[in-house]
């Protein structure tokens, strides 16, 4: 990595940067509502005030005298809170976006694009356009694929916005179909999956659904139940649990970031350019398909009873292409 | 690197950078490099006139690098009297083309939407690039509209080769990387211009110019195993913009193309989930999944997610697909067999709640 500033660094100038036409735009107002306007700490817009005030050009004297500063007034900065600039110098508007902030934002955009919310093509082409016009060199090649946006989304959506329960069927990971009946909160993507979080009736808890694992999904018009205070959902959507089981691998060292979402940890063992780790997993049904998706790279070593589930499934899945004829492909 | 000199300064980095920035806006012929470190605030406290300023000179260069990474024109002008000549060099930020250009302006519905594509990069450098970008338009001062409730769009990069990659692809550097393409057994080393980094069907890819097949290629990231470095003395020249949406064209045309039918177990996660991807309006044989037809872009990468369905899905077509399935489970269920061990472990169902 290049010695760029730490994050902080860069972070705080911009801030810095885009503080100062803000203030300029208000003739006065409260630290509070600018820290709410920017979405940080009333902390954080003091500090940059207080450096603002003193900072500015070192002018034709090269000395930084009381001319060549920004200014405030102090009063009504330290008594009442109140930010009043008095004196500008060398800038007054917005920097343009680098081509990575631009690029950032129109691939966030093309992700969107494709949600039915935002199907107005022409609003985010033209918002796109904007964000290519105010950046300060062509905005990076980041290209996004929108997402896989199925009807079930919408129909989703359209129940977390009413307040309305649903209802489907759904297939979970150990491969058990039930009947949920849910209260939506919101739904979610990670990547090209979505994921619904609410409140299971069945379960009686908040969970977290896969939306291509639900079935004959329809909405009722029982309204949701008003939700509890310590049923506020956080931003993970999965929680490990007290009955996962550890489940030791072998792969080579390159592949270990494939399993990123497993959390591996170290394991002894390893030889050569191939290491252990120890995944907790939920149960072997999730095992068995992820270590099959991953022929040839990933080896289950402990426990046996692990090997056996894996050896068992791929076993079937051979059987199933030896008792089908080979040579007929199809239509 | 934070010398002793450093620690003397009070002068933090970021009032060192923002002095720097007023500096140069400020000035309209450009200042030498000299007049900066001796008069701009958090160089001058830390110069020696007419002394080894070599240190200080290393941070100058630093700040310009890191000033230029945030968007900020930072321009070299060479004196039109001594062309050539890198002590009269002058440095300057020419406000026109640091400002956001006259005219462009954000509503409060776009500005909500700007937000939302903001939240969408949930770790990562561009979840910081995305950010920065929103702290400047706040400068704007408009309020933005409520946000869409219930809904939260986000994507991820893992691959650390993300980072360096669209690094080099914005300086124009190529690089060089160990590349183990789905379904080969070993990696072999790529040298490649980087024209545009694509998420597509839930991937990232890298599209370049392979320099050594001198012709257009796509890689996975997730297969970039080992480091990715810059060729010393080796760029290109930009191939222009459009170069991420032709590269997701190709993608998009491959996957369109590409149509295996297979046969999913009635019931089965295979059934519940590939059901869902076939697209509206394509033809199904039959409505219990015993013959999908399902759109892939890459053979071997469908062929590693269909065989972690095991005896779910059977594929019919195409052959080679089904040979790569195939061939994938055999592997899996070698790879744990104990050859050596005549007893047949038990196998009734494995840790069920």
């Amino acid at each position: 990595m290049n010695g760029g500033p730490a994050l902080g660094a860069s972070d705080k100038l911009t801030f810095l940067l885009a503080l100062v036409p803000f203030l300029m735009d208000h003739d006065r107002i409260s630290v509070t509502d600018v820290a709410a306007h920017f979405g940080v700490s009333p902390d954080r817009v003091r500090d940059a005030v207080n450096l603002i005030a003193v900072s500015g050009i070192p002018g034709e004297t090269r000395q930084y005298l009381h001319g060549d500063l920004f200014d405030i007034h102090w009063d009504e900065f330290e008594t009442n809170d109140l930010i009043v600039l008095t004196h500008l110098v060398a800038i007054d508007d917005s920097p343009r976006f680098s081509a990575r902030e631009a690029a950032a934002l129109i691939a966030g955009l093309q992700y969107l694009s494709s949600l039915p919310e935002n199907a107005d093509v022409d609003a985010i082409a033209s918002l796109m356009a904007k964000l290519t016009r105010s950046a300060s060199a062509a905005p990076s090649q980041v290209a996004v694929s929108g997402t896989d946006a199925r009807s079930s989304i919408a129909v989703v959506q359209a129940a977390v916005r009413g307040g309305v329960q649903i209802e489907f069927d759904y297939l979970n990971a150990r491969g058990e179909n039930e009947l949920r009946r849910v209260d939506p909160w919101r739904i979610q993507s990670v990547d090209r999956d979505w994921y619904l979080r609410g409140w299971c009736h069945l379960r009686e808890a908040a969970r977290t659904f896969r939306l291509d694992r639900m079935s004959d999904l329809h909405v009722t018009d029982v309204p949701t139940n008003p939700r509890s205070a310590d049923a506020v959902p956080t931003e993970t959507l999965f929680e490990g649990s007290a009955s996962d089981q550890d489940v030791t691998v072998e792969l080579p060292t390159s592949a270990v970031p494939l399993l990123a979402d497993y959390a591996p940890y170290g394991a002894p063992g390893a030889h050569g350019d191939r290491v252990r780790r120890t995944l907790k997993v939920a149960h072997y049904h999730g095992l068995k398909r992820l270590v099959t998706g991953l022929a040839g790279v990933v080896e289950v070593v402990d426990p046996a009873e692990a090997r056996a589930v894996v050896r068992e499934w791929a076993a079937a899945g051979v059987a199933r292409y030896d008792e089908s004829e080979p040579t007929d492909a199809g239509e | 690197m934070p010398s002793t000199i450093e620690k003397n300064s009070r002068v933090s980095v970021e009032e060192r950078l923002f002095s720097l920035v007023l500096a140069l806006i400020a000035t309209e012929v450009g200042l030498t490099k000299a007049d900066i470190l001796s008069t701009v605030q958090g160089y001058r406290q830390r110069y020696l006139p007419g002394g080894d300023n070599a240190s200080l000179e290393r941070q100058f260069e630093r700040d310009k690098d890191d000033i230029r990474e945030l968007g900020i024109p930072l321009e070299v002008v060479e004196p039109p009297d001594d062309p050539g000549s890198n002590h009269h060099l002058r440095y300057r930020i020419p406000k026109g083309l640091y400002e956001l250009p006259v005219g462009v302006t954000f509503s409060p519905d776009e500005l909500m939407l700007l937000k939302l594509a903001a939240t969408v990069w949930r770790e990562g450098s561009l979840s910081a690039e995305s950010r920065r970008a929103m702290t400047k338009l706040h400068a704007l001062g408009i309020d933005s509209s409520d946000p869409v409730l219930g809904y939260s769009p986000s994507l991820r990069v893992r691959e650390a080769s993300f980072e360096p990659l669209s690094k080099a692809m914005d300086r124009g550097q190529v690089v060089a990387f160990l590349y183990l393409k789905p379904g080969e057994a070993a990696a072999r080393r790529r040298q490649v211009e980087p024209r545009a980094m694509v998420l597509h069907d839930g991937r990232w890819h890298l599209f370049g110019t392979d320099q050594d097949a001198a012709a257009t290629r796509t890689y996975l990231l997730s297969r970039i195993v080992g480091p990715v470095v810059t060729v010393p003395g080796a760029s290109f020249v930009a191939h222009g913009d459009g170069q991420g949406q032709e590269a997701l064209s190709e993608l998009e045309a491959l996957w369109t193309a590409n149509i295996a039918v297979i046969a999913a177990r009635p019931g089965s996660d295979a059934a519940v989930r590939l059901s869902k991807r076939v697209a509206p309006g394509e033809i199904r044989t039959n409505a219990d999944a015993s013959a999908l037809h399902l759109n892939f872009t890459d053979l071997n990468v469908f062929a590693d997610e269909l065989a972690g369905y095991g005896p779910e899905v059977l594929v019919h077509s195409p052959a080679a697909l089904r040979t790569a399935v195939r061939s994938r489970l055999i592997t899996v269920r070698d790879a744990h067999t104990d050859f050596d061990l005549n007893v047949h472990p038990d196998t009734t169902t494995a840790a069920d709640e």
